[in-house]
């Protein structure tokens, strides 16, 4: 169990001063009517205009270096703004993508053009991405992605569906993943590749898919013979699967994995902290203890990304545990409503409440469903 | 002082690879030469005395620092009370108290705890390994002031002896015994909080060996001609045990570096939580995935599973410290939830 180690990272004064600073940047923005806080904020709610800001400020492309126009602040800095962001309910979902893990793929993967040309933009707030991964046909099953692409005189000729392409509408461009080769037969990692594409292209088409809640986000984008340039290859021609993989683990560790709903539960103690005194002290413990650990979990996480290292499984146990306690979350405050009905809950807490009831089953399949992160786990025990 | 450490844990691990196997679990008795052969080697390498300081001969090792001392203990199933003189010799040593040689054992809790002049009467209760040794740690609050109490020739009428744990462990009513040593905690640690720590270091020793037998065993054992380790259900039920062990372990090794101060006590209720909650869940599972062979005196599983069901309610259950966390949060300031945690 020993390679399943969380080293133990502490929370620095600089630490602390950024996280004071980001809060209150943010306190101004909600007592001003910049924005209203809103959970679930990196999936649904976008605002171009507030990423703009966050990118004066220097909170984007953090860790990126500073000759592409990042701030080369440690990705435990990243980590602890990303954490207000998320605790508040800021409207951040238009960067989120490009932030978290597209310019990281770029800088890691990408040659000088593509850093060069983008990672500016998506630092200053002006350039948001989404992920190319599955299709209608690939979903857990990421290798069997059918999206094409072949070489052609000038470069390549893309040609299949990506589906569930969250913010695709609002993006500039999306890492789609396609064969370049067919698949051998011993390894069905080989003869995938990795593309940048500007969404913006002839023949990219994007529609819109309301989720359940009837809300917009995701997307449906087919590329229907789209002409890619020569260098919009992303890294190296067939090392797709390797590259995917690293990308996984920087979708998969972060805060947002446990705090998307943390504003519900902000203000349903707020509402309900008297009650809770008498009759509900218990849960409100188990609630701290399992958000604290998680924390400290996902912050040991971020150290290693500071460190070069690419912790695909660490991820792995982060988002299974970060899903169970949302999960947890919304049905201990279900059960609460034994104590104060829900209907004398006021207005906006209840709505809160019933948006994030029908949100919480997708927490566990988007970025890789409980069924991976626990085959994921298997593997390293060695049990696959 | 980490180069030290790291000495200590790798000559632990040989004397107790050398000496520990599951049929000395099964005879646990002070006329057992093969416990008392383990006790002596174990003494010989100063381990019970590691947290003590050095003016009692000690290794002066702080408590926290020695946790992975701890997991090692039980991840052997070391059927002897090392990690219980451990935390009571630090304790005496903490209260200027020179600790006893030989194995020193404590009162998980009391009743009716009277104390006369120099003498002590009432009832202490759940005490481990109480055949093996006449030393006995008691913390007992006098006038808001926690004092260490040490009695060296514990007698008296063992009112329930339980017979279902792995460890052997009594009740015993006490009259006017004579106290060796009675002196005030430094600092006026708490003991519930130390408890707390060492059943949950103990309990993540003892899981990760339930861990490793299930995988194990799931991967040699065949049914419907391949062996269970490849049938999915089974996978994901193991995984499911990796992640409350790494949650646990993740707890734990916030209070090895940090310590127990005012500021971060939080962490040892959020700790026995954690590994208390995850104890529950790799009982289930490693019993589920071992079948009957799991459920056998013979088979070792059951000792460590036993361990864990009693260690995780020692020292205030998951409901106990849920309701110190909650309770400390709500009362005591107007913060907001998020404010308080950062």
């Amino acid at each position: 169990m020993s390679k399943f180690n969380f080293p133990f990272m502490k929370e620095t004064n600089e630490l602390s001063n950024l996280r004071k600073e980001v809060r209150e940047f943010i306190t101004t923005g909600i007592n001003n009517n910049e924005f209203t806080p809103s959970p679930d904020a990196w999936v649904f709610s976008a605002d171009p205009s507030f990423s703009k800001k966050l990118g004066s400020k220097g909170w984007l492309g953090m860790s990126f270096p500073k000759e592409y126009g990042g701030h080369q602040r440690t990705a435990l800095e990243r980590y602890v703004v990303t954490e207000e962001l998320l605790s508040s309910g800021a409207p951040v979902a238009a960067h989120w993508i490009a932030d978290r893990q597209s310019g990281s793929q770029i800088l890691r993967y990408g040659n000088e053009k593509q850093k060069s040309s983008i990672i500016p933009r998506i630092t200053a707030g002006d350039c948001f991405f989404a992920i190319g991964m599955s299709e209608p046909d690939s979903g857990s099953d990421l290798a069997s992605v059918k999206t094409k692409a072949t070489k052609t005189k000038n470069g390549w000729k893309l040609e299949g569906r990506k589906i569930w392409s969250t913010g695709a509408h609002l993006a500039h461009y999306m890492i789609v993943l396609a064969r370049t080769s067919p698949a051998s037969e011993e390894n069905r990692h080989e003869g995938l590749s990795q593309f940048l594409v500007d969404l913006s292209l002839p023949n990219v088409k994007i529609t819109g898919i309301p989720d359940m809640t009837g809300q917009r986000h995701f997307n449906e984008t087919l590329f229907d013979n789209v002409e890619l340039s020569d260098d919009s290859l992303l890294g190296e021609e067939g090392k797709g699967w390797k590259q995917v993989v690293s990308e996984l683990a920087l979708e998969r560790s972060g805060p947002e994995r446990f705090l998307s709903h943390f504003t519900l539960l902000d203000s349903f103690i707020n509402e309900f902290r008297n009650s809770l005194i008498h009759s509900g002290t218990k849960i409100v413990g188990k609630l701290i203890s399992e958000i604290q650990i998680l924390r400290r979990m996902s912050f040991s996480v971020a150290s290693m990304l500071q460190n070069g290292e690419s912790p695909e499984t660490q991820a792995a146990f982060v988002k299974e545990l970060g899903n169970k306690f949302e999960k947890m979350m919304i049905e201990t405050l279900r059960e609460f409503s034994n104590i104060v009905p829900l209907h004398e809950w006021p207005n906006q807490l209840q709505n809160m409440f019933e948006d994030a009831t029908l949100r919480i089953p997708s927490n566990s399949l988007r970025g890789g469903t409980t069924e991976i992160m626990k085959g994921i786990i298997a593997r390293q025990l060695g049990l696959r | 002082m980490i180069e030290e450490l790291e000495i200590i844990l790798e000559t632990t691990s040989k004397i107790l690879q050398k000496h520990v196997n599951h049929s000395l679990r099964q005879n646990i008795d002070s006329k057992n030469t093969d416990i008392l052969n383990l006790w002596n080697d174990i003494e010989k390498n100063g381990l019970p005395k590691i947290s003590v300081k050095e003016k009692f001969g000690g290794y002066e090792i702080p408590f926290f620092s020695i946790l992975p001392l701890i997991k090692i203990v039980n991840n052997h199933g070391t059927p002897l009370p090392l990690s219980e003189t451990i935390l009571s010799n630090y304790i005496l040593s903490e209260s200027d108290i020179n600790p006893p040689n030989g194995i020193v054992t404590f009162a998980t809790d009391t009743k009716n705890l009277k104390i006369n002049k120099n003498m002590i009467s009432g009832e202490i209760l759940s005490v481990p390994y109480l055949n093996l040794t006449k030393n006995l740690l008691i913390v007992h609050e006098l006038n808001n002031v926690k004092k260490a109490i040490l009695i060296d020739k514990i007698n008296g009428e063992i009112i329930h002896k339980k017979n279902f744990l792995a460890e052997p462990r009594y009740d015993i009513k006490i009259e006017n015994l004579n106290i060796a040593e009675i002196r005030p905690i430094k600092n006026n640690i708490d003991f519930n909080f130390l408890g707390a720590i060492l059943r949950s270091a103990q309990m993540i020793g003892a899981m990760e060996k339930v861990l490793d037998l299930s995988i194990n065993y799931c991967s040699e054992r065949k049914q419907f001609g391949r062996a269970l380790s490849k049938f999915q259900a089974i996978q994901h039920q193991i995984s499911e045990m990796a992640v409350e062990l790494s949650a646990s372990s993740a707890s734990l090794s916030t209070i090895t570096e940090l310590g127990l101060g005012e500021k971060n006590s939080n962490d040892a209720a959020i700790l026995k939580i954690r590994a208390g909650f995850a104890a529950g869940k790799i009982i289930a599972i490693s019993h589920q995935v071992h079948g009957a062979i799991g459920f056998t005196k013979e088979y070792e599983l059951s000792y460590f599973t036993k361990n864990l069901n009693s260690w995780r309610n020692d020292f205030g259950n998951e409901s106990f410290w849920e309701e110190f966390l909650g309770k400390r949060f709500l009362e005591k300031n107007n913060k907001n939830l998020w404010e308080y945690l950062t």
